[in-house]
Protein backbone atom coordinates (compact mmCIF):
# COMPACT_ATOMS: atom_id res chain seq x y z
CA UNK A 1 0.00 0.00 0.00
CA UNK A 2 1.29 3.43 -0.85
CA UNK A 3 -1.19 5.58 1.08
CA UNK A 4 -0.01 7.39 4.21
CA UNK A 5 -0.37 4.95 7.09
CA UNK A 6 -3.04 5.77 9.65
CA UNK A 7 -0.50 5.06 12.33
CA UNK A 8 3.26 4.83 12.24
CA UNK A 9 5.75 4.42 15.06
CA UNK A 10 9.40 5.45 14.74
CA UNK A 11 11.76 3.82 17.24
CA UNK A 12 9.05 3.73 19.88
CA UNK A 13 10.54 2.45 23.13
CA UNK A 14 8.43 1.85 26.22
CA UNK A 15 9.88 1.13 29.65
CA UNK A 16 8.24 0.40 32.98
CA UNK A 17 9.93 0.09 36.37
CA UNK A 18 13.33 0.26 34.73
CA UNK A 19 12.62 -2.63 32.36
CA UNK A 20 12.53 -2.18 28.58
CA UNK A 21 9.24 -3.71 27.43
CA UNK A 22 9.23 -2.66 23.79
CA UNK A 23 12.42 -1.54 22.09
CA UNK A 24 12.57 0.52 18.91
CA UNK A 25 9.17 -0.38 17.55
CA UNK A 26 9.01 0.58 13.87
CA UNK A 27 5.53 -0.26 12.73
CA UNK A 28 2.89 0.86 10.24
CA UNK A 29 -0.87 0.38 10.39
CA UNK A 30 -2.91 1.16 7.27
CA UNK A 31 -6.63 1.70 6.82
CA UNK A 32 -8.47 -1.57 6.34
CA UNK A 33 -6.11 -3.52 8.61
CA UNK A 34 -7.17 -5.32 11.79
CA UNK A 35 -4.29 -5.79 14.21
CA UNK A 36 -4.10 -7.88 17.33
CA UNK A 37 -1.35 -7.30 19.88
CA UNK A 38 -0.27 -10.41 21.76
CA UNK A 39 2.11 -10.89 24.66
CA UNK A 40 2.33 -12.26 28.17
CA UNK A 41 0.76 -10.45 31.13
CA UNK A 42 2.92 -7.42 31.82
CA UNK A 43 4.58 -7.51 28.38
CA UNK A 44 3.51 -3.90 27.74
CA UNK A 45 0.38 -4.33 25.59
CA UNK A 46 -1.67 -1.80 27.54
CA UNK A 47 1.20 0.68 27.78
CA UNK A 48 1.79 0.50 24.02
CA UNK A 49 -1.92 1.12 23.35
CA UNK A 50 -1.88 4.10 25.74
CA UNK A 51 1.22 5.49 24.04
CA UNK A 52 -0.38 5.05 20.61
CA UNK A 53 -3.46 6.92 21.86
CA UNK A 54 -1.30 9.77 23.13
CA UNK A 55 -1.94 9.18 26.83
CA UNK A 56 0.86 9.41 29.36
CA UNK A 57 3.00 6.33 30.01
CA UNK A 58 5.76 6.18 32.65
CA UNK A 59 8.69 6.17 30.25
CA UNK A 60 8.69 6.35 26.50
CA UNK A 61 10.85 7.60 23.69
CA UNK A 62 10.51 7.70 19.92
CA UNK A 63 7.67 9.02 17.84
CA UNK A 64 4.11 8.10 17.01
CA UNK A 65 2.68 9.56 13.80
CA UNK A 66 -1.03 9.76 13.06
CA UNK A 67 -1.62 10.10 9.32
CA UNK A 68 2.00 11.15 8.96
CA UNK A 69 1.86 13.90 11.58
CA UNK A 70 3.44 13.59 15.05
CA UNK A 71 0.65 12.96 17.57
CA UNK A 72 1.67 15.94 19.72
CA UNK A 73 0.98 18.27 16.77
CA UNK A 74 -2.69 17.26 16.64
CA UNK A 75 -5.20 19.53 18.34
CA UNK A 76 -7.27 17.58 20.88
CA UNK A 77 -10.47 17.94 18.86
CA UNK A 78 -8.99 16.66 15.60
CA UNK A 79 -7.23 13.84 17.44
CA UNK A 80 -10.59 12.73 18.85
CA UNK A 81 -11.96 12.04 15.38
CA UNK A 82 -8.78 10.22 14.39
CA UNK A 83 -8.26 7.75 17.26
CA UNK A 84 -10.35 6.28 20.05
CA UNK A 85 -9.21 4.13 22.96
CA UNK A 86 -11.21 1.54 24.82
CA UNK A 87 -9.54 1.07 28.22
CA UNK A 88 -9.23 -2.36 29.80
CA UNK A 89 -11.57 -1.34 32.61
CA UNK A 90 -14.06 1.51 32.62
CA UNK A 91 -14.04 3.60 35.80
CA UNK A 92 -17.63 4.49 36.55
CA UNK A 93 -17.95 6.80 39.54
CA UNK A 94 -21.27 8.38 38.58
CA UNK A 95 -24.61 6.74 37.99
CA UNK A 96 -24.86 7.47 34.25
CA UNK A 97 -27.10 5.44 31.97
CA UNK A 98 -25.81 3.49 28.99
CA UNK A 99 -27.74 5.83 26.69
CA UNK A 100 -26.12 8.92 28.23
CA UNK A 101 -22.61 7.48 28.15
CA UNK A 102 -23.01 6.61 24.46
CA UNK A 103 -24.37 10.07 23.65
CA UNK A 104 -21.40 11.70 25.38
CA UNK A 105 -19.00 9.60 23.30
CA UNK A 106 -20.11 10.97 19.94
CA UNK A 107 -17.42 13.04 18.22
CA UNK A 108 -17.30 12.34 14.49
CA UNK A 109 -20.00 10.58 12.51
CA UNK A 110 -19.79 6.91 13.49
CA UNK A 111 -19.38 4.34 10.75
CA UNK A 112 -22.70 2.71 11.61
CA UNK A 113 -26.06 3.83 12.87
CA UNK A 114 -26.28 3.66 16.68
CA UNK A 115 -29.26 1.28 16.63
CA UNK A 116 -27.42 -1.11 14.31
CA UNK A 117 -24.31 -0.88 16.46
CA UNK A 118 -26.17 -1.68 19.68
CA UNK A 119 -27.98 -4.59 18.05
CA UNK A 120 -24.74 -5.96 16.59
CA UNK A 121 -23.08 -5.88 20.01
CA UNK A 122 -26.17 -7.30 21.77
CA UNK A 123 -26.61 -4.31 24.09
CA UNK A 124 -29.77 -2.84 22.54
CA UNK A 125 -31.81 -3.69 25.65
CA UNK A 126 -29.44 -1.95 28.07
CA UNK A 127 -30.11 1.70 27.14
CA UNK A 128 -31.84 2.70 30.37
CA UNK A 129 -29.54 0.72 32.67
CA UNK A 130 -26.86 2.36 34.82
CA UNK A 131 -23.32 1.63 33.62
CA UNK A 132 -22.13 0.91 37.17
CA UNK A 133 -24.72 -1.85 37.53
CA UNK A 134 -23.88 -3.86 34.41
CA UNK A 135 -22.06 -7.18 34.42
CA UNK A 136 -18.40 -7.13 33.41
CA UNK A 137 -19.14 -8.50 29.95
CA UNK A 138 -22.03 -6.10 29.31
CA UNK A 139 -19.96 -3.11 30.48
CA UNK A 140 -17.16 -4.20 28.16
CA UNK A 141 -19.47 -4.32 25.14
CA UNK A 142 -20.86 -0.90 26.08
CA UNK A 143 -17.25 0.38 26.25
CA UNK A 144 -16.67 -1.00 22.77
CA UNK A 145 -19.83 0.76 21.58
CA UNK A 146 -18.60 4.02 23.18
CA UNK A 147 -15.37 3.64 21.26
CA UNK A 148 -17.27 3.03 18.01
CA UNK A 149 -19.63 5.96 18.64
CA UNK A 150 -16.63 8.28 18.72
CA UNK A 151 -16.38 7.61 14.98
CA UNK A 152 -12.59 7.67 14.94
CA UNK A 153 -10.67 6.15 12.01
CA UNK A 154 -8.44 4.14 14.32
CA UNK A 155 -9.84 2.22 17.28
CA UNK A 156 -7.39 1.12 19.97
CA UNK A 157 -8.97 -1.65 22.05
CA UNK A 158 -7.43 -2.93 25.26
CA UNK A 159 -8.67 -6.52 25.60
CA UNK A 160 -12.14 -6.17 24.05
CA UNK A 161 -13.17 -9.78 24.78
CA UNK A 162 -11.50 -10.59 28.10
CA UNK A 163 -14.87 -10.67 29.97
CA UNK A 164 -16.98 -12.15 27.15
CA UNK A 165 -18.58 -15.58 27.28
CA UNK A 166 -17.83 -17.81 24.24
CA UNK A 167 -21.00 -16.73 22.40
CA UNK A 168 -20.28 -13.04 22.91
CA UNK A 169 -16.63 -13.50 21.91
CA UNK A 170 -18.11 -14.48 18.54
CA UNK A 171 -20.55 -11.54 18.60
CA UNK A 172 -17.75 -9.06 19.24
CA UNK A 173 -15.45 -10.84 16.79
CA UNK A 174 -18.04 -10.66 13.99
CA UNK A 175 -18.60 -6.96 14.59
CA UNK A 176 -14.88 -6.22 14.70
CA UNK A 177 -14.26 -8.17 11.49
CA UNK A 178 -16.58 -5.93 9.51
CA UNK A 179 -15.57 -2.72 11.35
CA UNK A 180 -12.37 -2.42 9.31
CA UNK A 181 -12.05 -3.94 5.84
CA UNK A 182 -9.85 -3.05 2.87
CA UNK A 183 -12.97 -2.62 0.71
CA UNK A 184 -14.87 -0.27 2.98
CA UNK A 185 -12.21 2.34 3.21
CA UNK A 186 -10.58 4.37 5.87
CA UNK A 187 -10.80 2.55 9.19
CA UNK A 188 -8.51 0.25 11.17
CA UNK A 189 -8.28 -1.14 14.67
CA UNK A 190 -5.63 -2.47 17.02
CA UNK A 191 -6.73 -4.75 19.85
CA UNK A 192 -4.83 -6.61 22.53
CA UNK A 193 -6.06 -10.18 22.86
CA UNK A 194 -4.90 -13.56 24.08
CA UNK A 195 -6.69 -16.40 22.29
CA UNK A 196 -4.82 -17.27 19.07
CA UNK A 197 -7.86 -19.09 17.63
CA UNK A 198 -10.05 -15.99 18.07
CA UNK A 199 -7.27 -13.81 16.66
CA UNK A 200 -6.90 -16.09 13.63
CA UNK A 201 -10.59 -15.56 12.84
CA UNK A 202 -10.81 -11.76 13.28
CA UNK A 203 -7.38 -10.22 12.64
CA UNK A 204 -5.46 -9.54 9.44
CA UNK A 205 -2.18 -8.75 11.20
CA UNK A 206 -0.49 -9.45 14.54
CA UNK A 207 2.09 -7.62 16.63
CA UNK A 208 3.80 -9.99 19.07
CA UNK A 209 5.55 -8.45 22.08
CA UNK A 210 8.12 -10.64 23.85
CA UNK A 211 8.13 -8.44 26.95
CA UNK A 212 11.92 -8.00 26.88
CA UNK A 213 12.02 -5.34 24.17
CA UNK A 214 11.80 -7.71 21.20
CA UNK A 215 8.77 -7.62 18.94
CA UNK A 216 7.57 -9.02 15.68
CA UNK A 217 4.89 -7.62 13.38
CA UNK A 218 3.35 -9.14 10.30
CA UNK A 219 0.39 -10.80 8.62
CA UNK A 220 -1.65 -13.05 10.83
CA UNK A 221 -0.59 -16.26 9.02
CA UNK A 222 3.09 -15.32 9.41
CA UNK A 223 2.99 -14.52 13.13
CA UNK A 224 0.52 -17.14 14.37
CA UNK A 225 2.96 -20.01 14.10
CA UNK A 226 4.15 -22.47 16.71
CA UNK A 227 7.64 -20.93 17.06
CA UNK A 228 6.42 -17.32 17.46
CA UNK A 229 3.64 -18.30 19.88
CA UNK A 230 6.11 -20.37 21.89
CA UNK A 231 8.57 -17.47 22.04
CA UNK A 232 5.78 -15.08 23.03
CA UNK A 233 4.09 -17.14 25.71
CA UNK A 234 6.87 -19.45 26.84
CA UNK A 235 4.91 -22.66 26.22
CA UNK A 236 4.53 -25.00 23.28
CA UNK A 237 1.53 -24.67 20.90
CA UNK A 238 -0.11 -26.94 18.36
CA UNK A 239 -2.74 -26.28 15.74
CA UNK A 240 -5.68 -28.69 15.66
CA UNK A 241 -8.12 -28.21 12.80
CA UNK A 242 -7.57 -24.44 12.73
CA UNK A 243 -7.67 -23.98 16.51
CA UNK A 244 -4.55 -23.19 18.53
CA UNK A 245 -4.04 -25.11 21.76
CA UNK A 246 -1.26 -24.76 24.33
CA UNK A 247 0.45 -28.10 24.59
CA UNK B 1 -36.87 22.26 25.00
CA UNK B 2 -40.35 21.00 24.17
CA UNK B 3 -43.05 21.68 26.77
CA UNK B 4 -43.64 17.99 27.46
CA UNK B 5 -40.03 17.62 28.64
CA UNK B 6 -40.12 16.40 32.27
CA UNK B 7 -37.01 18.46 32.95
CA UNK B 8 -38.89 21.69 32.28
CA UNK B 9 -41.76 20.63 34.49
CA UNK B 10 -39.36 19.65 37.26
CA UNK B 11 -37.62 23.01 37.02
CA UNK B 12 -40.90 24.94 37.03
CA UNK B 13 -42.18 23.08 40.08
CA UNK B 14 -38.90 23.63 41.88
CA UNK B 15 -38.96 27.36 41.07
CA UNK B 16 -42.46 27.52 42.51
CA UNK B 17 -41.39 25.67 45.66
CA UNK B 18 -38.37 27.94 46.06
CA UNK B 19 -40.58 31.03 45.77
CA UNK B 20 -42.90 29.55 48.39
CA UNK B 21 -40.00 28.92 50.81
CA UNK B 22 -38.79 32.49 50.20
CA UNK B 23 -42.25 33.85 51.00
CA UNK B 24 -42.45 31.80 54.18
CA UNK B 25 -38.94 32.86 55.21
CA UNK B 26 -39.89 36.49 54.67
CA UNK B 27 -43.24 36.25 56.43
CA UNK B 28 -42.52 34.05 59.45
CA UNK B 29 -40.47 34.78 62.55
CA UNK B 30 -40.51 36.72 65.75
CA UNK B 31 -42.10 40.11 65.24
CA UNK B 32 -44.74 38.71 62.91
CA UNK B 33 -45.94 40.46 59.75
CA UNK B 34 -44.44 43.91 59.78
CA UNK B 35 -43.37 45.54 56.54
CA UNK B 36 -40.68 47.61 58.20
CA UNK B 37 -39.20 44.51 59.84
CA UNK B 38 -39.44 42.46 56.67
CA UNK B 39 -37.74 45.07 54.52
CA UNK B 40 -34.92 45.98 56.88
CA UNK B 41 -34.16 42.74 58.73
CA UNK B 42 -35.64 39.66 57.11
CA UNK B 43 -35.24 40.44 53.41
CA UNK B 44 -31.44 40.93 53.60
CA UNK B 45 -31.09 37.75 55.61
CA UNK B 46 -33.30 35.70 53.28
CA UNK B 47 -31.36 37.02 50.29
CA UNK B 48 -28.11 36.09 51.99
CA UNK B 49 -29.42 32.58 52.72
CA UNK B 50 -30.57 32.14 49.12
CA UNK B 51 -27.25 33.34 47.73
CA UNK B 52 -25.11 31.23 50.05
CA UNK B 53 -27.27 28.15 49.45
CA UNK B 54 -27.00 28.50 45.65
CA UNK B 55 -23.25 29.07 45.77
CA UNK B 56 -22.59 26.09 48.04
CA UNK B 57 -24.83 23.76 46.02
CA UNK B 58 -23.05 24.72 42.79
CA UNK B 59 -19.64 24.42 44.47
CA UNK B 60 -20.59 20.92 45.61
CA UNK B 61 -21.66 19.99 42.08
CA UNK B 62 -18.38 21.29 40.62
CA UNK B 63 -16.21 19.56 43.24
CA UNK B 64 -18.03 16.26 42.71
CA UNK B 65 -17.05 16.30 39.04
CA UNK B 66 -13.55 17.68 39.67
CA UNK B 67 -12.73 15.00 42.25
CA UNK B 68 -14.84 12.31 40.54
CA UNK B 69 -16.56 11.65 43.83
CA UNK B 70 -20.33 11.99 44.29
CA UNK B 71 -19.84 12.54 48.04
CA UNK B 72 -17.66 15.64 47.61
CA UNK B 73 -18.78 18.77 49.45
CA UNK B 74 -16.84 21.95 50.23
CA UNK B 75 -17.42 21.53 53.97
CA UNK B 76 -16.58 17.83 54.17
CA UNK B 77 -13.37 18.22 52.14
CA UNK B 78 -11.97 21.27 53.90
CA UNK B 79 -12.61 24.01 51.34
CA UNK B 80 -14.94 25.89 53.66
CA UNK B 81 -12.63 25.69 56.67
CA UNK B 82 -9.74 26.69 54.40
CA UNK B 83 -11.82 29.69 53.36
CA UNK B 84 -12.38 30.51 57.04
CA UNK B 85 -8.62 30.61 57.65
CA UNK B 86 -8.18 32.82 54.58
CA UNK B 87 -10.99 35.13 55.70
CA UNK B 88 -9.57 35.45 59.21
CA UNK B 89 -6.14 36.21 57.81
CA UNK B 90 -7.66 38.85 55.52
CA UNK B 91 -9.48 40.44 58.47
CA UNK B 92 -6.30 40.53 60.55
CA UNK B 93 -4.33 42.04 57.68
CA UNK B 94 -7.09 44.47 56.78
CA UNK B 95 -7.72 42.98 53.32
CA UNK B 96 -10.99 42.29 51.50
CA UNK B 97 -12.80 39.50 53.31
CA UNK B 98 -14.08 37.57 50.29
CA UNK B 99 -10.71 37.67 48.52
CA UNK B 100 -9.08 36.11 51.58
CA UNK B 101 -11.83 33.51 51.81
CA UNK B 102 -11.67 32.59 48.11
CA UNK B 103 -7.87 32.30 48.31
CA UNK B 104 -8.18 30.08 51.36
CA UNK B 105 -10.65 27.82 49.53
CA UNK B 106 -8.38 27.71 46.47
CA UNK B 107 -5.33 26.76 48.58
CA UNK B 108 -7.35 24.06 50.34
CA UNK B 109 -8.55 22.74 46.97
CA UNK B 110 -5.08 22.68 45.44
CA UNK B 111 -3.69 21.00 48.55
CA UNK B 112 -6.35 18.30 48.38
CA UNK B 113 -5.76 17.70 44.65
CA UNK B 114 -2.02 17.46 45.27
CA UNK B 115 -2.31 15.13 48.25
CA UNK B 116 -4.90 12.94 46.52
CA UNK B 117 -3.05 12.93 43.19
CA UNK B 118 -1.72 9.36 43.43
CA UNK B 119 -5.15 8.11 44.51
CA UNK B 120 -6.96 10.08 41.79
CA UNK B 121 -4.58 8.83 39.09
CA UNK B 122 -4.70 5.20 40.18
CA UNK B 123 -7.12 2.82 38.54
CA UNK B 124 -8.60 1.75 41.86
CA UNK B 125 -11.42 3.56 43.58
CA UNK B 126 -9.96 6.62 45.29
CA UNK B 127 -13.11 7.57 47.21
CA UNK B 128 -12.30 6.54 50.79
CA UNK B 129 -8.81 8.00 50.63
CA UNK B 130 -10.08 11.27 49.18
CA UNK B 131 -12.79 11.71 51.80
CA UNK B 132 -10.34 10.89 54.62
CA UNK B 133 -7.74 13.32 53.27
CA UNK B 134 -10.37 16.04 52.96
CA UNK B 135 -11.67 15.41 56.47
CA UNK B 136 -8.15 15.72 57.85
CA UNK B 137 -7.55 18.94 55.91
CA UNK B 138 -10.81 20.28 57.34
CA UNK B 139 -9.60 19.37 60.85
CA UNK B 140 -6.27 21.12 60.30
CA UNK B 141 -7.86 24.32 58.93
CA UNK B 142 -10.42 24.21 61.74
CA UNK B 143 -7.61 24.01 64.29
CA UNK B 144 -5.74 26.87 62.61
CA UNK B 145 -8.76 29.17 62.67
CA UNK B 146 -9.45 28.25 66.32
CA UNK B 147 -5.85 29.12 67.17
CA UNK B 148 -6.11 32.39 65.27
CA UNK B 149 -9.25 33.28 67.21
CA UNK B 150 -7.65 32.28 70.52
CA UNK B 151 -4.34 34.02 69.96
CA UNK B 152 -5.68 37.23 68.43
CA UNK B 153 -8.76 38.23 70.39
CA UNK B 154 -10.35 40.87 68.25
CA UNK B 155 -13.93 42.06 68.07
CA UNK B 156 -13.77 42.38 64.26
CA UNK B 157 -13.21 38.64 63.81
CA UNK B 158 -16.65 37.33 64.82
CA UNK B 159 -17.00 34.22 66.96
CA UNK B 160 -15.83 30.65 66.56
CA UNK B 161 -19.38 29.43 65.86
CA UNK B 162 -19.54 31.60 62.73
CA UNK B 163 -16.30 30.19 61.31
CA UNK B 164 -16.82 26.57 62.41
CA UNK B 165 -20.47 25.82 61.67
CA UNK B 166 -21.82 28.91 59.94
CA UNK B 167 -24.34 31.50 61.01
CA UNK B 168 -26.57 33.90 59.09
CA UNK B 169 -27.58 36.21 61.92
CA UNK B 170 -26.39 39.68 61.06
CA UNK B 171 -25.60 38.75 57.44
CA UNK B 172 -25.38 41.81 55.22
CA UNK B 173 -27.73 42.45 52.37
CA UNK B 174 -25.46 41.56 49.49
CA UNK B 175 -26.60 40.68 46.03
CA UNK B 176 -23.07 39.59 45.15
CA UNK B 177 -23.84 36.05 46.27
CA UNK B 178 -26.91 35.72 44.06
CA UNK B 179 -25.09 37.35 41.14
CA UNK B 180 -22.10 35.05 41.67
CA UNK B 181 -24.35 31.99 41.74
CA UNK B 182 -26.03 33.08 38.50
CA UNK B 183 -22.64 33.49 36.77
CA UNK B 184 -21.44 30.12 38.09
CA UNK B 185 -24.62 28.38 36.90
CA UNK B 186 -24.36 30.08 33.50
CA UNK B 187 -20.77 28.85 33.14
CA UNK B 188 -21.79 25.31 34.08
CA UNK B 189 -24.59 25.54 31.51
CA UNK B 190 -22.19 26.75 28.81
CA UNK B 191 -19.69 23.96 29.58
CA UNK B 192 -22.37 21.38 30.33
CA UNK B 193 -21.36 18.77 27.77
CA UNK B 194 -17.65 19.06 28.58
CA UNK B 195 -18.32 18.74 32.32
CA UNK B 196 -20.53 15.72 31.60
CA UNK B 197 -17.65 14.12 29.70
CA UNK B 198 -15.31 14.80 32.62
CA UNK B 199 -17.57 12.51 34.65
CA UNK B 200 -16.38 9.65 32.39
CA UNK B 201 -12.83 10.22 33.68
CA UNK B 202 -10.00 12.64 32.89
CA UNK B 203 -8.38 10.31 30.33
CA UNK B 204 -11.70 9.51 28.68
CA UNK B 205 -12.61 13.21 28.41
CA UNK B 206 -9.21 14.05 26.96
CA UNK B 207 -9.52 11.26 24.38
CA UNK B 208 -12.86 12.78 23.35
CA UNK B 209 -11.08 16.07 22.65
CA UNK B 210 -11.91 18.00 25.82
CA UNK B 211 -9.38 20.53 27.20
CA UNK B 212 -9.24 18.63 30.49
CA UNK B 213 -6.59 20.68 32.30
CA UNK B 214 -8.31 23.98 31.63
CA UNK B 215 -11.70 22.55 32.48
CA UNK B 216 -10.55 21.18 35.83
CA UNK B 217 -8.78 24.44 36.68
CA UNK B 218 -11.94 26.39 35.87
CA UNK B 219 -14.01 24.06 38.02
CA UNK B 220 -11.63 24.56 40.94
CA UNK B 221 -11.49 28.36 40.53
CA UNK B 222 -15.28 28.71 40.23
CA UNK B 223 -15.84 26.44 43.23
CA UNK B 224 -13.26 28.36 45.28
CA UNK B 225 -14.79 31.74 44.41
CA UNK B 226 -18.23 30.42 45.30
CA UNK B 227 -17.05 29.00 48.63
CA UNK B 228 -15.14 32.23 49.33
CA UNK B 229 -18.23 34.38 48.75
CA UNK B 230 -20.41 32.03 50.78
CA UNK B 231 -18.01 31.76 53.73
CA UNK B 232 -17.47 35.51 53.95
CA UNK B 233 -21.25 35.92 54.24
CA UNK B 234 -22.22 33.09 56.54
CA UNK B 235 -19.10 31.29 57.76
CA UNK B 236 -18.69 27.61 56.88
CA UNK B 237 -22.16 26.15 56.44
CA UNK B 238 -21.86 22.50 55.51
CA UNK B 239 -23.49 19.74 53.46
CA UNK B 240 -25.55 21.94 51.09
CA UNK B 241 -23.56 20.79 48.07
CA UNK B 242 -23.70 17.18 49.15
CA UNK B 243 -27.43 17.04 49.87
CA UNK B 244 -28.54 19.04 46.85
CA UNK B 245 -26.38 17.87 43.95
CA UNK B 246 -26.16 14.26 45.05
CA UNK B 247 -29.87 14.26 45.86
CA UNK B 248 -30.72 15.23 42.28
CA UNK B 249 -28.27 12.66 40.94
CA UNK B 250 -30.01 9.96 42.95
CA UNK B 251 -33.32 11.21 41.58
CA UNK B 252 -31.99 10.39 38.12
CA UNK B 253 -30.84 13.78 36.82
CA UNK B 254 -27.68 13.11 34.84
CA UNK B 255 -26.93 16.23 32.83
CA UNK B 256 -24.73 18.98 34.27
CA UNK B 257 -26.89 21.66 32.65
CA UNK B 258 -30.01 20.51 34.38
CA UNK B 259 -28.13 19.75 37.60
CA UNK B 260 -26.76 23.31 37.69
CA UNK B 261 -30.19 24.95 37.44
CA UNK B 262 -31.80 22.55 39.88
CA UNK B 263 -28.91 22.84 42.36
CA UNK B 264 -28.97 26.62 42.28
CA UNK B 265 -32.69 26.75 43.07
CA UNK B 266 -32.81 23.96 45.61
CA UNK B 267 -29.64 25.15 47.35
CA UNK B 268 -31.35 28.50 47.84
CA UNK B 269 -34.56 26.88 49.05
CA UNK B 270 -32.72 24.51 51.39
CA UNK B 271 -30.73 27.22 53.15
CA UNK B 272 -33.67 29.65 53.34
CA UNK B 273 -35.66 26.81 54.91
CA UNK B 274 -32.87 25.84 57.30
CA UNK B 275 -32.45 29.45 58.35
CA UNK B 276 -36.19 29.79 58.88
CA UNK B 277 -36.06 26.77 61.20
CA UNK B 278 -33.02 28.24 62.95
CA UNK B 279 -34.99 31.44 63.61
CA UNK B 280 -38.35 30.02 64.72
CA UNK B 281 -37.76 26.67 66.47
CA UNK B 282 -36.61 28.16 69.77
CA UNK B 283 -37.74 31.76 69.13
CA UNK B 284 -36.92 34.32 70.34
CA UNK B 285 -33.56 32.59 70.58
CA UNK B 286 -31.75 31.78 67.32
CA UNK B 287 -29.76 28.72 66.34
CA UNK B 288 -26.75 28.94 64.02
CA UNK B 289 -28.00 27.87 60.57
CA UNK B 290 -24.91 25.69 60.12
CA UNK B 291 -25.95 23.51 63.05
CA UNK B 292 -29.37 22.97 61.47
CA UNK B 293 -27.73 22.11 58.11
CA UNK B 294 -25.35 19.65 59.78
CA UNK B 295 -28.30 17.95 61.48
CA UNK B 296 -29.87 17.49 58.04
CA UNK B 297 -26.71 16.94 56.02
CA UNK B 298 -24.65 14.51 58.09
CA UNK B 299 -27.45 11.89 58.22
CA UNK B 300 -27.82 12.30 54.43
CA UNK B 301 -24.09 11.61 54.02
CA UNK B 302 -24.48 8.45 56.11
CA UNK B 303 -27.55 7.43 54.10
CA UNK B 304 -25.72 7.95 50.80
CA UNK B 305 -22.84 5.83 52.12
CA UNK B 306 -25.24 3.08 53.20
CA UNK B 307 -26.86 3.14 49.76
CA UNK B 308 -23.49 2.45 48.22
CA UNK B 309 -22.81 5.90 46.77
CA UNK B 310 -19.04 6.22 46.88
Amino acid sequence: MTATPLLETCALTVRAAGRVLVDGLAWRVHAGERWCVIGRNGAGKSLVLRALAGLGVPERSGQVLWQGRPQDDWPAGAAASLRALMPQQAQDRFALTVERVLALSEVAAPAVRPTELLAALDIAALGERRVDQLSGGERQRVALAQCAMQGASLMLLDEPVSFQDPAHQQVVGRWLTQAATPESGDRAWIASAHDPSWIARVATHVLALQGDGRWQAGRVDEILSAPVLERTYGCAWRSVEGAWLPA
Amino acid sequence: MPARDPAVLRLALLALATALVAALALGLGSGGWDWQLIATLRAPRVAAAAGVGSLLALAGLALQVLLRNPLADPYVLGHSTGASVGALAALLLGLQLWIGAASGALVAGLLLLWLARPALAAADDASPKLILLGTMLAAIFGAVSTLMLALVPDQRLRGAIFWMVGDLSGADASLWNLAGAAVFAAWLWARGRSVDRLMLGADAAWLLGEPVRRLRLELLVFASLAVGLAVSTSGSVGFVGLVVAQGWRLAGVLRTRELALLSMLSGAALLMGADLLARIVVAPLELPVGAVMALVGAPCFIWFLARGVK
